[in-house]
């Protein structure tokens, strides 16, 4: 049980791709831990491995308004996506900033679970975006490559 | 990721107003979409967008007259954004009660800078400062001085259109048609009375917490306001009704149809006509409904399914070509054409700003090509119903005309088939010409033409 630093844009790591994990060993497991314990202390609803530094294909949600539904997926592959949204996102590593990103509506992942069993996620809206994001991550991509419009500093509009 | 902003709705509002306004995309089509892809809006933010975007849509020329008082850079030379951004926040001010002043001014100089034009915040903040603290400075242009003027500031209407519609009513019929545009717009349905008495259908909505009023001409039509989503009312999924407009039943009223009769509908889409002349004919006959792309045929299909009738089919032909095996064939053919809409701007403000002279032209024209066309599908004796959605007369009574002198056709009396309240002294000679604040409905033209052996 740890907090682990975030590693924020300008760090090359972000922008690294990440490798798959073979299998479950200790270091994996409190590395799980860890990235939800970071995540829901940061207020956030996603990480991905690579933003602590870690460049192994792990990402960590939970959207759930209560925080008491995170969704670990090993591995991760978007199988079908659809359906578009246009809407504010983002990310722990571009501390301050939000910007429009357009996204589909619904994505399908499968992946394998902390216990390295196969399982898939569906999810629609906020789910499907934060699929999407925390993927890109494993792939060295930010969202701020694809805004639309520019970034503005998180609360100026509220 | 962190959790997601709250976008503004503002912002949203701003950016369908420039698709709309600068793109000359339609409104209701813009608006779907956007409000589509927030799907995580709540309901009263959705409302309000909706709200702020057709109030701003309907009131543009009046915005901007207000606006042009207040600032020397005229509208036409701002900037898209800030001009867009100014009409609505002046919207806000003058028309949207629950916004606090302040709230409206605030708000459109933060999106000036987010969006960009901080070294303009200060001319948005000026000009809007301006209007709230001197509102005596709206003069609207005199109705006894300049009736012109007036009419078009008043209501947000070009001055071509005014002028355009004075040459053809007079000035009081143009002042209550502009006036009905601003009413509110309830729902108009017609009960499909194969499936459904009107009065159990009333019932059964209401029971969905619907408020049900009668309709104004028809026996089997209502109107419903105070639903939420229309598509999931269970009356609606059973097929027990369908959105259609009482001037647009008056179609099916006036077709006459008789049982085992052959039907085409030239231009069906979305499908109210010809579904309702296939529920007249009870089972029997046939109704062949076309239009022009499969996307629209597709809307046809749909309501076809739901309203459950096996009587009626659909076909993707332009009603511009001729398609040979249908000539002489129908008992009815149905034309219900392309038109300038200017008898529902209430409904579709964009109408009011997209429209022109030179396309009311082309529209004149297409009509007729398309009544050229048609008029070969008729029987002898057999009848065709030309109808459309507006009020000018050259694409009404002037083309039916034209028609009658081209074509071996000629006008039969509509007097016992329209309810009594719309009988008159052009019934008797086979048309009617419905007009938003003199009749209770939508302006709405239909004409019926019987070919001659």
């Amino acid at each position: 049980m740890a907090i682990r630093n975030i590693r924020t844009i300008g760090d090359t790591t972000l922008t690294k791709k990440s490798k798959e994990i073979t299998e479950i060993t200790p270091k994996i497991k409190v590395l799980i831990e860890d990235m939800l314990d970071t995540m829901y202390e940061a207020q956030g609803v996603g990480l991905a491995a690579p933003q602590v530094g870690i460049l192994k294909r792990l990402v960590v949600i939970d959207v759930s308004a209560e925080g008491d539904s995170p969704i670990i997926l090993i591995n991760p592959v978007i199988e079908e996506t659809s359906g578009e949204q246009t809407g504010e996102e983002g990310c722990l590593s571009v501390p301050g900033k939000s910007g429009t990103v357009t996204r589909p509506n619904y994505a399908k992942v499968t992946a394998l679970n902390e216990n390295m069993e196969e399982i898939t996620v569906e999810g629609t809206e906020l789910l499907a975006r934060a699929l999407c994001h925390e993927i890109d991550h494993l792939d060295g991509v930010l969202y701020v490559e694809k805004v639309i419009g520019g970034l503005h500093k998180v609360g100026e509009d509220d | 990721m962190t959790k997601t902003i709250n976008s503004n709705t503002r912002e949203i509002a701003l950016g369908i107003l420039m698709e709309i306004v600068e793109k000359n995309n339609f409104s209701h089509q813009v608006l779907n979409r956007t409000l589509g892809q927030y799907q995580a809006l709540e309901k009263q933010d959705r409302a309000f967008i909706t709200r702020l975007c057709e109030g701003t849509i309907e009131r543009l020329i009046t915005l901007d007259f207000i606006i042009n008082i207040y600032s020397n850079v005229k509208v036409n030379k701002m900037k898209p954004l800030i001009r867009n951004l100014l009409r609505m926040s002046v919207y806000q001010l003058r028309y949207m009660n629950q916004v606090p002043d302040s709230a409206a001014c605030n708000e459109a100089v933060k999106l000036a800078k987010k969006k960009g034009f901080a070294s303009l915040s200060g001319f948005v903040n000026g000009v809007l400062r301006n209007i709230i603290r001197n509102p005596e400075k709206v003069i609207f242009p005199e109705e006894a001085k300049e009736p012109v003027k007036f009419l078009s500031v008043n209501y947000s209407v070009p001055e071509w259109m005014v002028n355009h519609l004075l040459s053809q009513y007079e000035y009081s019929v143009v002042k209550a048609m502009f006036d009905s545009s601003f009413e509110d717009k309830k729902t108009s349905i017609r009960c499909n009375l194969n499936q459904i008495e009107p009065k159990d259908l009333k019932v059964s909505l209401e029971k969905s917490g619907v408020k049900v009023e009668e309709g104004t001409f028809l026996p089997f039509a209502f109107q419903i306001s105070e639903y939420n989503f229309l598509e999931q009312l269970e009356p609606f999924l059973q097929g027990q009704f369908l959105v259609q407009d009482e001037s647009s039943m008056l179609v099916g009223v006036i077709a006459g149809v008789k049982q085992g009769d052959y039907v085409i509908d030239v231009c069906a889409a979305p499908g109210g006509k010809a579904l309702h002349i296939a529920e007249l004919l009870q089972g029997s006959g046939h109704v062949d409904s076309r239009d022009v792309s499969d996307r629209k045929v597709a809307l046809i299909h749909d309501n076809i399914k739901r309203l459950k009738l096996n009587n009626i089919t659909t076909k993707v032909q332009d009603a511009m070509k001729l398609e040979e095996e249908s000539i002489g064939k129908a008992d009815l053919v149905i034309a219900d054409l392309p038109c300038s809409g200017l008898g529902i701007i209430g409904k579709k403000p964009d109408i009011k700003y997209n429209m022109t002279k030179e396309k009311i032209t082309q529209l004149v024209q297409v009509q007729r090509d398309i009544l050229n066309n048609v008029q070969n599908y008729v029987k002898p004796d057999g009848i065709l119903i030309f109808s459309t959605c507006t009020v000018n007369k050259e694409e009404n009574i002037e083309n039916v005309r034209w028609f009658l002198e081209h074509f071996h056709f000629q006008l039969e009396s509509i007097e016992d088939m329209v309810p009594e309240a719309l009988r008159n002294k052009t019934t008797k000679e086979g048309y009617l010409q419905l007009i938003p604040g003199i009749h209770d409905s939508d302006g709405f033209f239909i004409a019926r033409l019987k070919k001659c052996k």
